[in-house]
């Protein structure tokens, strides 16, 4: 188990550095941010000027080299939009991103588990149909789609939330059930699959041989032992949305990582970029191995053996 | 084993029995099966029609799709006051015929879908066989690569990609093929490594059989059947992503017309014309849930994990 | 068979319910706004404020919050006029020097004087410092000579009549000397400290930048509001429901497609007025393209119905003009404005001259997303050249893919752009018809027009330079390398309970709002 945690953590510093030359060879290829930065008029000796004054006129080892260097010293540059620290500015928006994925998370499971169970307990029935059909449109509508027609079904014609921004736990609902909706979709077809396998194993057909009621077989001993596949994937998808919920963002106006990264990726603001794609694909890496070790700790077959 | 993404989270082992059949028996088996499916059924029917579309665009289509008409803009579907039968799902904010928008933006919203699948998946594939089947260095190196891949969000890979390359056709199919060959290479890995250890394989290596040869006349047909499972699942991801990508405004441009383009241009007419967004939303969303009802039967049929869930 | 049905008809019932929520939409703002009550006043501008580094960024929207929190020398009116500000008065005293006076008694909010020794420490830092995004505006700027505390001179490298321009616009604003050199830039941006009629109060990135009434202004106070929040809200249509949805009291940037809706709700309306910034063609002069030929040009501006443009996009939201220098500006050439060619016969008659009886086909590129309507725009204009002969090809993009398209000249035939000009003086805005400029743009060169403007640049006499400029643009009406189009008008969509009334320059300037 140690040597395995071990290994495993060993993998992660070459990970990150892929991932970091990938990143910088992507963004040096996009070209310099220096012609964006500046006002739509500017003369062609304006923009020469400023490159030079910017050092992006540099050849490419010596801009990789130093960028490595500070890398190494644990530095991500500043924003070149801001002009203050790029880590810092991710940091800072860090929490609403990990609030909304979070919110997103409970949202899912509590239309993933029900809806999971029922057409796993009633499997090709009308019920099972519906259960299905509607956990599959979630996934089926563009997320920004959904997010406007949220906006103006339940905050301009009903008013009863928020159309966007922080402050109150309402202004959190619409933007997590659009991404809930979406998350659910995996998530019922796997309570729905893990169950439907358990139900038809014999130690359930013991149980209920022994006399004890459906409903208690089905909560207390599938339900149970189908919630590590679940568990796990309901990780995993938390953890794509770090990065996922982009778009969702700018619809609701939050003001997680979001935001910041697709402007960041339009102007070409290299230490934003890198800064968000550290960050996020640690937390992504993270998760992944909390699930897997998880996983093998609580795998129902080796409670059962 | 090691469990690096998703499709190895799996709660299932990988158990594979299947045997080489004969292809013709086999097709013929599997479209009985599927008159037995309701969702199959379905799914192939939505599936077919779309393509059909697809196919027949210039003939069916009622107007030029990027005819624009600034007498007749924002005109609604024929049910409703103003609206009438010569535009039946009503005019865009050009005053273009918005059923033959649909029409011909189905191709657009097909080809990404499938071809940027194919790419995905070749480039998967081939990795695949390769990190399962030699082991030891290069299979540690791929798989780094696959773990930095999964590491970096799918939509934040698109949209730096895409800010890099021309925006394009071309570009847009390539930049979300390779977002997912990950998910192609890692379960082709875990299933070569499984059938790299059967006796016939092994062989087929004593009595001197080129590795080419093991790899795509032994391994490549018994993991083909995983592969296409996969591949229509991730058809629907893909037309979504594209219409994603078309919000942020790094998709296809026009004059080419996609679903994805249409329901992004139209959202600002959301609260006042409708009809702008909601028709090509309806239509991406119909496609999606009949591509996975095929692929879900697809999965039911070919892949002996889930065949205990059939019932 | 059951089973299918139902898919379907839950399909068909969420549609429904979707469709139901949409239609229903323009009848239901009927809830009554009381925002006076804790006297906040909410502005979506769109997006966030960039920094609070004056000097460091070219965004008009972020320039909108700070003219609120800093003070220029001399300030625009409504309408466009220079007038005395911190400056209260000014004169030349040779041709590259000018000298000012500042008003009397004016403090920052930390409670120093704002003296001439500020006025120094703010402009020589964006004169001299080249790696500052506002350093080409401001290069011109030799000297600050402070003569006592109120009273200094600028001097210019060499005579410069746009200079009062310069002084009155974006990154003018005089920041507190003292207080930047004892705490350091860092600080500055976290807690900025101005003279402005408002004060920071907080700033939540990509959410919102909070501002309170400043008590001790020394000119037009704010004086119904107690404080003033600026919301970033990227989406359009967020925005739009935001505002009918009575949380916010002006957006800027309300759609066309939503003008109706906001009109017909009952507690908010449209405020529009012009801005100066216009929709053009640059298009290509150098041998090889077919719009070197002036006849392709000029039949491009007869196929373009540039009205029909402004009327069916923009429903209504703009003036045709045949010169981009707007009334208003120094040296704008008013005989253009209001005017333009259609005439599809005309276009096809240049074509068949030009020796392009069969038609040709060309490629245009241009930015969506940036300026309003413009991916729209775009494909009207292409659809009005394919009638008259003329078949387009469109390279639109994203704004910034477009900018490095434009910078390395890889565009092909010509780019639609949307330029503003916030000098308000055509010595800016016809910089593009010099050779030296459109070497890298369009390859335009006529000698006549570089010895009017190199002429005109370093000209202190006002009414021969306004001359210059006139006959500029007329030569450029004849000739058009670069397609005017129309003038654009900016919307914002305004709660009724407050009178507001748009800005040329686009500022949002608080002391002007007034709560009815």
């Amino acid at each position: 188990m140690w040597k395995y945690l071990f290994m495993r953590l060993l993998q992660i510093p070459p990970v990150l550095f892929i991932v970091t030359i990938m990143i910088f060879v992507l963004v040096y290829i996009a070209g310099d941010p220096v012609a964006t930065m500046l006002p739509a008029d500017a003369s062609p000796e304006e923009i020469a000027q400023f490159r030079h004054a910017l050092g992006f006129d540099q050849p490419f080892y010596v801009q990789f080299g130093n960028y490595i260097l500070d890398l190494i010293r644990g530095d991500f540059g500043e924003s070149y939009q801001y002009g203050t620290s790029a880590l810092g500015l991710v940091l800072e928006r860090l929490p609403a991103t990990l609030e909304l994925a979070t919110a997103s998370m409970v949202i899912a499971i509590l239309i993933a588990i029900p809806l999971g169970i029922i057409s796993a307990v009633k499997p090709n029935t009308v019920i099972d149909f519906f259960a299905t059909s509607f956990s599959v449109l979630g996934k089926a509508i563009p997320n920004f789609w959904l997010g406007i027609m949220l906006i103006l079904v339940f905050s301009v014609t009903l008013k009863v939330l928020p159309v966007s921004g922080t402050g109150s736990y309402a202004h959190i609902v619409l933007p997590a059930i659009t991404l809930g909706t979406a998350m659910s979709a995996e998530i019922t077809r796997l309570v729905r699959s893990s169950m439907l396998e358990i139900l038809h194993q014999d130690y359930i057909r013991t149980a209920r041989s022994k006399g004890l009621k459906y409903s208690a077989v089905v909560i207390k001993h599938a339900f149970k032992n189908s919630l590590v596949p679940v568990i796990t994937i309901t990780f995993l998808q938390a953890a794509a949305l770090v990065g996922g919920s982009l778009i969702t963002e700018m619809i609701f106006a939050w003001p997680g990582l979001g935001q910041l990264i697709i402007q960041a990726v339009y102007a070409k603001d290299l230490p934003i970029i890198q800064a968000a794609v550290f960050v996020t694909a640690s937390m992504i890496i993270f998760i992944n191995i909390l699930t897997d070790i998880m996983y093998r700790v609580l795998d129902p077959r080796i409670k059962f053996i | 084993m090691e469990l690096n993404n998703q499709a190895e989270l799996s709660p299932y082992p990988v158990e594979s029995s299947r045997q080489k059949e004969n292809m013709s028996k086999k097709l013929l088996v599997l479209l009985k099966k599927l008159l037995t499916s309701k969702t199959g059924v379905v799914g192939l029917l939505i599936v077919l029609t779309v393509c059909l579309m697809a196919l027949l665009a210039p003939i069916i289509a009622p107007y030029d799709p990027n005819k624009i008409d600034t007498a007749n803009m924002l005109k609604p579907p024929f049910w409703l006051i103003n609206g009438d039968l010569s535009h039946i799902l009503g005019t865009d904010n050009l005053g273009r015929d918005i059923l033959s928008r649909l029409i011909y933006g189905s191709r657009i919203s097909i080809i990404v879908g499938i071809l940027s699948v194919v790419v995905g998946g070749l480039i998967g594939v081939i990795f695949g066989l390769i990190a399962g089947y030699y082991g030891g260095i290069v299979d540690s190196l791929i798989m780094r690569l696959v773990d930095s891949f999964l590491a970096i969000p799918t939509t934040l890979f698109c949209i730096v990609f895409l800010t890099v390359l021309n925006p394009g056709l071309f570009t847009l199919i390539f930049v979300i093929g390779v977002t997912n060959w990950v998910m192609y290479a890692s379960l082709v890995r875990s299933e070569t490594l499984s059938i790299k250890e059967r006796e016939y394989v092994k062989a087929a290596k004593t009595i001197g059989v080129s590795n080419f040869n093991i790899i795509f006349r032994h391994i490549l047909p018994n993991v083909f059947s995983s592969i296409i499972v996969i591949s229509t699942l991730s058809i629907a991801g893909t037309i979504i992503t594209e219409s994603s990508l078309s919000f942020l405004g790094l998709g296809i441009q026009p004059p080419a017309i996609s679903w994805g383009i249409m329901l992004s241009e139209g959202r600002e007419h959301l609260a006042t014309s409708w009809w702008l967004s909601t028709f090509p939303g309806v239509a991406i969303s119909i496609t999606v849930l009949g591509i996975i009802f095929l692929g879900e039967w697809l999965r039911d049929v070919l892949d002996p994990r889930s065949r205990g869930t059939k019932s | 068979m059951r089973g299918k049905f139902s898919t379907l008809s839950i399909y068909a019932l969420v549609s429904i319910l979707l469709l139901a929520g949409c239609t229903t939409t323009s009848k239901g703002a009927t809830t009554e706004v009381t925002k006076e009550e804790d006297k906040t006043l909410i502005i979506s501008l769109g997006p966030d404020l960039m920094t609070w580094d004056i000097h460091n960024h070219t965004t008009t929207t972020t320039e909108a919050i700070h003219v609120n929190v800093f003070d220029y020398l001399l300030m625009r009116d409504k309408v466009g006029e220079i007038q005395p500000h911190l400056a209260k008065e000014w004169n030349k005293i040779d041709d590259t020097t000018v000298e000012f006076k500042l008003n009397e008694g004016i403090k920052f909010h930390n409670g120093e004087d704002l003296t001439a020794e500020d006025v120094k420490f703010t402009l020589e830092r964006v004169a001299k410092d080249d790696t500052l995004r506002s350093h080409g505006d401001y290069d011109t700027i030799k000297e600050v000579k402070v003569l006592d505390d109120l009273k200094f001179q600028i001097i210019t490298t060499e005579p410069d009549p746009m200079l009062l321009s310069r002084i009155s616009r974006q990154a003018s604003g005089i920041l507190p000397k003292d207080y930047i050199e004892e705490n350091g830039w860092d600080h500055f941006e976290n807690s900025p400290v101005g003279s402005g009629p408002l004060k920071f109060v907080e700033w939540k990135r990509d959410n919102q930048v909070v501002l309170e009434a400043n008590p001790d202004y020394f000119g037009k106070k704010v004086t119904n509001v107690d404080q003033v929040i600026f919301r970033a809200i990227p989406e359009d249509s967020t925005r739009v429901a935001e505002l009918l949805s009575g949380n916010i009291d002006i957006v800027a940037n309300v759609p066309p497609s939503d003008w109706e809706r906001v009109k017909s709700s009952d507690n908010s309306q449209i405020v529009n007025g012009p801005s100066n910034r216009n929709y053009m063609i640059f298009l290509r002069t150098q041998e090889g393209w077919p719009t070197s030929d002036v006849k392709v040009r000029e039949a491009m501006d007869y196929a373009i119905d540039d009205q029909a443009i402004v009327d069916s996009l923009l429903n209504g939201g703009g003036t045709p003009s045949l010169s981009r220098v707007n009334p208003g500006d120094i040296g704008a050439q008013e005989e253009l404005y209001g005017k333009y060619n259609y005439d599809v016969t005309k276009a096809k008659q240049l074509l068949a001259e030009a020796g392009y009886e069969d038609g040709l086909t060309i490629e245009l590129s241009g930015p969506t997303g940036r300026y309003i309507q413009d991916r729209e725009v775009m494909q009207l204009i292409a659809g009005m050249l394919e009638e008259a002969g003329i078949k387009t090809e469109m390279n639109l993009m994203k704004w910034e893919p477009f900018v490095e398209l434009r910078e390395q000249q890889k565009f092909k035939d010509g780019y639609l752009i949307a330029l503003g000009s916030s000098f308000f003086d055509a010595g800016q805005s016809l910089n593009y018809y010099g050779t030296d400029r459109a070497s890298s743009i369009n390859g335009y060169s006529n000698p006549e027009v570089d010895q009017l403007l190199s002429d005109a640049e370093t000209l202190m006499d006002e009414s021969a330079r306004i001359e210059m400029y006139q006959r500029v643009q007329d030569i450029a009406n004849d000739e058009k390398p670069i397609l005017p189009l129309f003038q654009i008008d900016q919307y914002f969509g305004v709660s009724k309970s407050i009178e507001y009334e748009t800005r040329m320059d686009e500022l949002i300037y608080i002391p002007d709002i007034i709560n009815k």
